[in-house]
């Protein structure tokens, strides 16, 4: 198993956030966290990440137990993070913000930026715009894209087509299909239809516990399931 | 046109910064185009941390006091040989950067601002009062340098010429600096730190570096100041003072190498000419402050270049009209 997610229990303060809760991926698995707002979907890839650190309960990736790690070396592993509400280095040129994730990589500019463009390839029209000028579903794809340089093995990524265009949404999705396989992503997900369409196993958060775990991607649509987590 | 005036002036930069020195002075008289030149050494210095890396500090003084005290008690005590002391004022300002570094660093916003002047003020106490015997006190000391090869720097015009082959190394420094994938990173931080945390980046390592770059420019610059002036006082490590390079920087605009030393030009021609037809000239100071802070944020510097954009833009957006009705 890849990543392997043991009993960990978060807190922000005194609240408990996340309690007890479990989950794995193995490797080139699409696997979904879906939930109501508030539900610790979040919380839980921010605690993978080392944004967050558990209280009681242990991260595993490859073998090694990496919760209470600091964020830099948790991404140093390969695991990298998109984050929810889409921010680029808005001051830096589309171009910068790939370089930054090309040194980190240890991967050279224009074999970062061709990566990039793999994913994304109407990028190449603004590498040196500045990246605040780009749309929505613009810096989506940069995001993505750039979380993709280097070959990372485990990508989390919360939310990505939230507020953006059918049209991009599909875009979105034909970046991430080009990446199944190829990288375990583990995604935070509101919009059922993109759950149904990518995932190979979805887990259905409800305060802060995993009570669900389908390994039908279908069942996400059934009734009972859409009442009770969604 | 104005992408290819940039790349033409940066080719070019240090010849025409040189040559807009050389101009100005017999305008200003040399004196005062040397003391412009350091004063913007200490600009280019500070604008590391607050214009790259978004830390804005009130006590920057004490950095540029470290060097100029470390230069000349190294000429009174040490060596009578200008170029050790000036190694001695740059070493001595990566070292207080290097001990107060872990500290200050850590912090962000009001608290590294105010930091920084708690650890001024402590610097103004043992240089006035704690260390008095050696420092002169308030009184301050004279520095004495012997003369080295042709380098007489009891002469003015040795002075000037030096300074401004220094103004034009630290402004290649920096701009080698800012221009490359550590002044990313330094704007990076400045946008959003944990971000460039989850690209894998120690950021602790990069302030660090940032902060005793800035620190041990800023004290070669106070050690300039010395070998200007010829004696060192309170003055220059005092925290009250932090305010003209927090000035200068917002004047020409935070973040550019240009800017700085528009800034630092622009502050020290009002601190040195206003006061002769306006007494309280530092209320000036404050209405244009405001006017920075309400209305040009991006400074003079800023503002030329996006006037230039913005003159530029409408003439691109022409082109096709005209060869349609062409």
């Amino acid at each position: 198993m890849l990543l392997a997610v043991d009993r960990i229990s978060v807190f922000y303060g005194s609240a408990r956030v996340l309690s007890e809760v479990s989950l794995h991926a193995a490797a080139g698995e699409v696997v979904f966290i879906v939930g109501r707002n508030g539900a610790g979907k979040t919380t839980m890839l921010k605690t993978i990440a080392g944004f967050l650190h558990p209280a009681a309960g242990t991260v595993t990736f490859d073998g090694k137990k990496i919760s209470g790690w600091l964020p830099e070396r948790v991404a140093r592993l390969g695991i990298r993070y998109v984050f929810q509400d889409k921010r680029v280095f808005t001051k830096l040129t589309v171009r910068e913000n790939i370089e930054l994730a090309a040194f980190a990589a240890g991967v050279k500019l224009h074999e970062a930026i061709e990566r990039v463009v793999q994913i994304y390839p109407k990028i190449e029209t603004f590498l040196d715009s500045k990246a605040g000028g780009l749309s929505g579903g613009q810096r989506q794809l940069l995001l993505i894209g750039r979380a993709m340089v280097g070959s990372p093995r485990l990508l989390l990524i919360d939310e990505p087509t939230e507020g953006l265009a059918a049209g991009t949404i599909e875009e979105v999705l034909r970046a991430l299909e080009l990446m199944r396989g190829e990288v375990t992503l583990v995604i935070v997900e509101q919009n059922l239809a993109v759950v149904s369409r990518l995932a190979d196993r979805i887990y259905c958060m409800k305060e802060g516990h995993i009570p669900a775990e389908l390994s039908q991607p279908a069942d996400i649509q059934n009734q009972a399931c859409l009442e009770t987590y969604l | 046109m104005l992408n290819s005036t940039l790349t033409l002036l940066r080719k070019f930069d240090v010849l025409i910064i040189a040559g807009l020195f050389l101009l100005l002075t017999p305008i200003i008289s040399m004196d005062r185009s040397i003391d412009f030149m350091i004063f913007c050494i200490f600009v280019l210095a500070y604008d590391l941390l607050y214009g790259y890396m978004g830390r804005l500090s009130f006590g920057h003084m004490l950095y540029l006091g470290v060097g100029a005290y470390a230069f000349t008690l190294s000429g009174a005590y040490l060596s009578g040989n200008p170029f050790l002391a000036l190694l001695i004022a740059v070493a001595s300002g990566a070292v207080v950067g290097l001990i107060l570094g872990p500290i200050i660093v850590r912090t962000t916003g009001a608290c590294f601002a105010l930091i920084n002047l708690a650890f001024n003020q402590v610097g103004l106490f043992l240089a006035m009062v704690a260390f008095a015997p050696w420092t002169g006190g308030e009184d301050g000391m004279s520095a004495v340098f012997n003369k080295v090869w042709i380098f007489d720097f009891s002469k003015h015009t040795v002075v000037f010429y030096f300074s401004l082959v220094c103004l034009i190394l630290v402004v290649w420094l920096v701009r080698r600096l800012t221009g490359s994938l550590f002044g990313i990173l330094l704007r990076g931080i400045k946008e959003n730190e944990t971000r460039v945390q989850f690209l894998g980046y120690n950021t602790f390592a990069v302030k660090m570096v940032a902060f005793i770059v800035s620190t041990s420019l800023s004290a070669f610059a106070g050690a300039l100041f010395i070998l200007n002036y010829s004696y060192v006082t309170t003055s220059f490590i005092d925290p009250l003072r932090s305010v003209e390079v927090i000035f200068a920087s917002l004047i020409g605009g935070a973040g550019s190498v240009y800017g700085a030393l528009v800034g630092g030009v622009c502050y020290k021609l009002i601190s040195n000419y206003l006061p002769n037809y306006i007494q309280r000239w530092e209320m000036f100071l404050g209405a244009v402050m405001l006017l920075l802070v309400f209305k040009f944020r991006a400074g003079v510097w800023g503002y030329v270049v996006s006037a230039l954009k913005r003159y530029e833009q409408p003439a691109e957006e022409s082109k096709p009209h005209s060869e349609v009705s062409r």
